[in-house]
């Protein structure tokens, strides 16, 4: 195959993937039911497991594979499945009513996301694959954050977490053509993985002491 | 070899606390790696400074001065920490507030927590240090919540989040360094996110994408390091945390996340020269000790208010290093060790008052003089020391900072920089006064003999932060003048 046109396709099909992964962290956004939640979780990391992948394949850098086995592992089947039976086990179906309604929700991702455009703006006179990838990376890391500031759910807040690193992964990736080196990824993994954990017992513990999962309980310690 | 015992030795030790039953072996488990890791970390020094930087693993690890200086202060603050630890908890026991397992967990998961807060300063790897970092979290969340209060989840809470959030963004920040290195470098998965590969080549990097880096890398390793307005986490933590903990995460944890600001901000001032990242950590350091001195003022809680103080302090190394020059670097330099020695004893001090009275509230207690003569008279100490008076030595090292703000003709940062420290030690000055003199008030606790484990750990601190006052040992001085030369850019 011509190198010129398999590069080619590789960059398209990394902008259409993390297009979808952006498209997902938008309905994330206006989704209620938790257990919907963490299956749109799974969706984009199952995204952004495809996007190692086109990496892996055609740039022959075989450490990358790793990622993708680690993201496939790690983000679409155990961790989903830890926090779907967390919330199974807790008996909470929805979500209470976010800070901000779902329509200027949208609205504020939407500016969030533009956002990222303009930051990212910089860079794309660089020739390297990937140069609406990292505007969309951006994009995921704030609204990351808004949904996070925009729930009081803990597992929800715990969601957020996970799409903002999901952002993060998604830039290494993307921008360094050949990921970063494989300990680190290693780490990373095993970080999120711990923390998820490690969240999941607080999330117990603060619903069993405060008989509810809002953080807005969260509000004694002041000054 | 001592690197990698450096990191092995306290995570063996946490698993060994996990399989043994007896309170009085895990203490003696601690006791015993720490008292190692300090040693370990004496050697370290030492050796840095004989014969330049040590490496293991294939340069998987590798300590330079700067390296070797938070290690040696990291590991003298488990020390006095893992003693002082001894007598807290045995007092928590016999109240009956915590339980055996409880205490199993502080003691498994303390050498954990110091093993990989070890790791920042060793990792030559930015991404390494980056995951050492977030380790750090994980590991002290669960100690930070170990009271199952409300209130500890809570703070608990808030200090996963926050920090997570924190990180990640450093993590960004990682990624972008990376990125501009790699179009130098060529595609080097191997070494090409190891610092000492990157200070050489920092020139070239792409200054679009490491002016990025560097606002992402300060917001994280500053939320780590409590810098405002990312601080909100700490209050919480400090006041909820044991205090053996509190003071780990004030005194050792604080230097672990400077260090990482340094590193970045040697590569940006490199491709980007001193003004960009200069004025940043000025910012970021002048408002963090502003916004420290209004809550130190108006403080009801003594636990808190030793937050707040950290605040102020993580601000001053920040600003200092902002200021930038030899003088700026030294300053920040110099803070670091001697907040590192000093801010321990006013931890341990706080705990005892607090464990003998039952409450960190300032107007529930009069006259500690009275009850605890010891612990008074070294809170005093201590609060003298922390808030920079002569002749302890953080005097010096604020000296050394505004002296750096002036000569880069910052006349203002340097006025807002004295504003606000001179305010933070009246704020000192006037709570600590009224906790400690005069007379008790009416139902307090008795006079009680002073734990001799407690009064160990302090009267050691109390005899550092002293003799510190008064010499600074000529190798230690050495160490520190090799850093600045670090910052200043030479690999």
């Amino acid at each position: 195959m011509n190198t010129a046109l398999s590069s080619d396709i590789a960059s398209q099909l990394i902008a259409l993937l993390a297009a979808l992964m952006l498209v997902v962290q938008l309905l994330l956004v206006v989704q209620r039911m938790l257990l919907t939640s963490i299956r749109l979780f799974a969706l984009q990391s199952l995204f952004l497991a495809g996007i190692a992948g086109v990496v892996a394949f055609f740039h022959g850098a075989f450490h990358v594979y790793v990622v993708v086995v680690l993201t496939l592992i790690g983000k679409v089947l155990f961790l989903p499945w830890l926090l779907d039976r967390q919330v199974r086990r807790m008996r909470i179906a929805q979500e209470i009513e976010p800070l901000v309604n779902f329509p200027t929700s949208m609205l504020i991702c939407g500016g969030l996301t533009l956002l990222g455009y303009i930051v990212a703006r910089p860079f794309t006179s660089l020739e390297r694959l990937g140069n609406n990838t990292l505007a969309v990376a951006i994009a995921l890391v704030l609204t990351g954050f808004f949904l996070m500031i925009n729930r009081l759910k803990a597992i929800t807040q715990v969601l957020a977490l996970l799409t903002v690193e999901n952002g993060v992964m998604l830039a290494a990736v993307a921008l360094t053509t050949y990921g970063m080196p494989l300990v680190v990824e290693l780490g990373i993994f095993f970080d999120v993985l711990v923390g998820v954990m490690i969240l999941g017992i607080l999330v117990y513990r603060i619903r069993e002491t405060f008989a509810s999962m809002d953080t807005s309980k969260l509000s004694q310690l002041k000054g | 070899m001592e690197l990698i015992a450096l990191l092995v030795l306290p995570v063996l030790t946490g698993l060994l606390c996990l399989v043994t039953r007896s309170p009085r072996t895990w203490e003696r488990l601690n006791l015993l790696v720490f008292g190692v890791l300090a040693l370990l970390a004496f050697a370290l020094g030492a050796d840095v400074l004989a014969h330049g930087p040590v490496t293991a693993l294939a340069g998987f690890l590798r300590a330079d001065a700067l390296s070797a200086l938070v290690i040696g202060f990291t590991a003298f603050v488990a020390l006095v920490c893992a003693i002082y630890a001894v007598g807290y908890f045995r007092h928590d026991l016999r109240a009956g507030r915590i339980t055996p397992a409880q205490l199993r967990r502080y003691y498994v998961l303390t050498p954990l927590f110091v093993g990989v807060m070890l790791l920042v300063p060793l990792a030559d790897n930015l991404g390494v240090m980056w995951v050492a970092a977030e380790g750090t979290t994980l590991a002290s969340v669960l100690l930070v919540t170990f009271y199952n209060q409300k209130t500890s989840f809570e703070a608990g809470w808030k200090y996963i989040i926050i920090g997570s959030v924190g990180i990640s963004l450093a993590l960004f920040g990682t990624v972008l360094t990376y990125y501009s290195a790699v179009g130098v470098l060529g595609a080097d998965t191997q070494h090409g996110m190891n610092w000492s590969v990157l200070v050489v080549i920092a020139g070239e990097f792409d200054p679009k994408a490491m002016r990025l880096a560097f606002i992402l890398v300060l917001l994280g390793y500053g939320t780590k390091a409590g810098l405002a307005p990312m601080h909100t986490w700490k209050p919480d933590a400090y006041a909820e945390a044991p205090v053996p903990t509190a003071a780990l995460l004030g005194a050792g944890f604080i230097n672990c996340a400077f260090y990482g600001i340094v590193r970045f901000d040697v590569l940006a001032e490199k491709c980007l020269g001193h003004d960009f990242p200069g004025q940043l950590l000025a910012g970021f350091g002048l408002a963090s000790i502003l916004v420290a001195a209004p809550f130190v003022l108006a403080q009801r809680n003594f636990r808190r208010l030793l937050a707040y103080s950290s605040i102020e302090h993580a601000g001053i190394m920040v600003a200092a290093l902002g200021f930038g020059g030899r003088l700026g670097a030294l300053g920040a330099m110099l803070h670091m060790c001697f907040h590192a020695v000093t801010k321990p004893l006013m931890f341990f001090c706080a705990g005892n008052v607090q464990q003998h009275f039952g409450t960190p509230y300032f107007w529930k207690i009069r006259g500690v003089i009275r009850t605890l003569p010891w612990t008074a008279g070294l809170f005093l100490l201590a609060t003298l020391a922390v808030t920079g008076t002569p002749p302890f030595s953080l005097f010096q090292s604020e000296f050394t900072a505004l002296s750096a703000a002036l000569a880069a003709d910052r006349g203002w940062a340097a006025l807002l920089f004295l504003a606000g420290v001179v305010t933070i030690f009246a704020g000192f000055l006037v709570h600590m006064t009224k906790l400690n003199l005069g007379l008790p008030r009416a139902g307090a606790p008795a006079r009680a003999a002073e734990c001799p484990w407690k009064l160990t750990a302090m009267s050691l601190v109390a005899a550092v932060v002293v003799i510190l006052g008064v010499w600074l040992p000529g190798p230690l001085y050495q160490l520190i003048q090799q850093t600045t030369r670090i910052i200043g850019g030479a690999s």
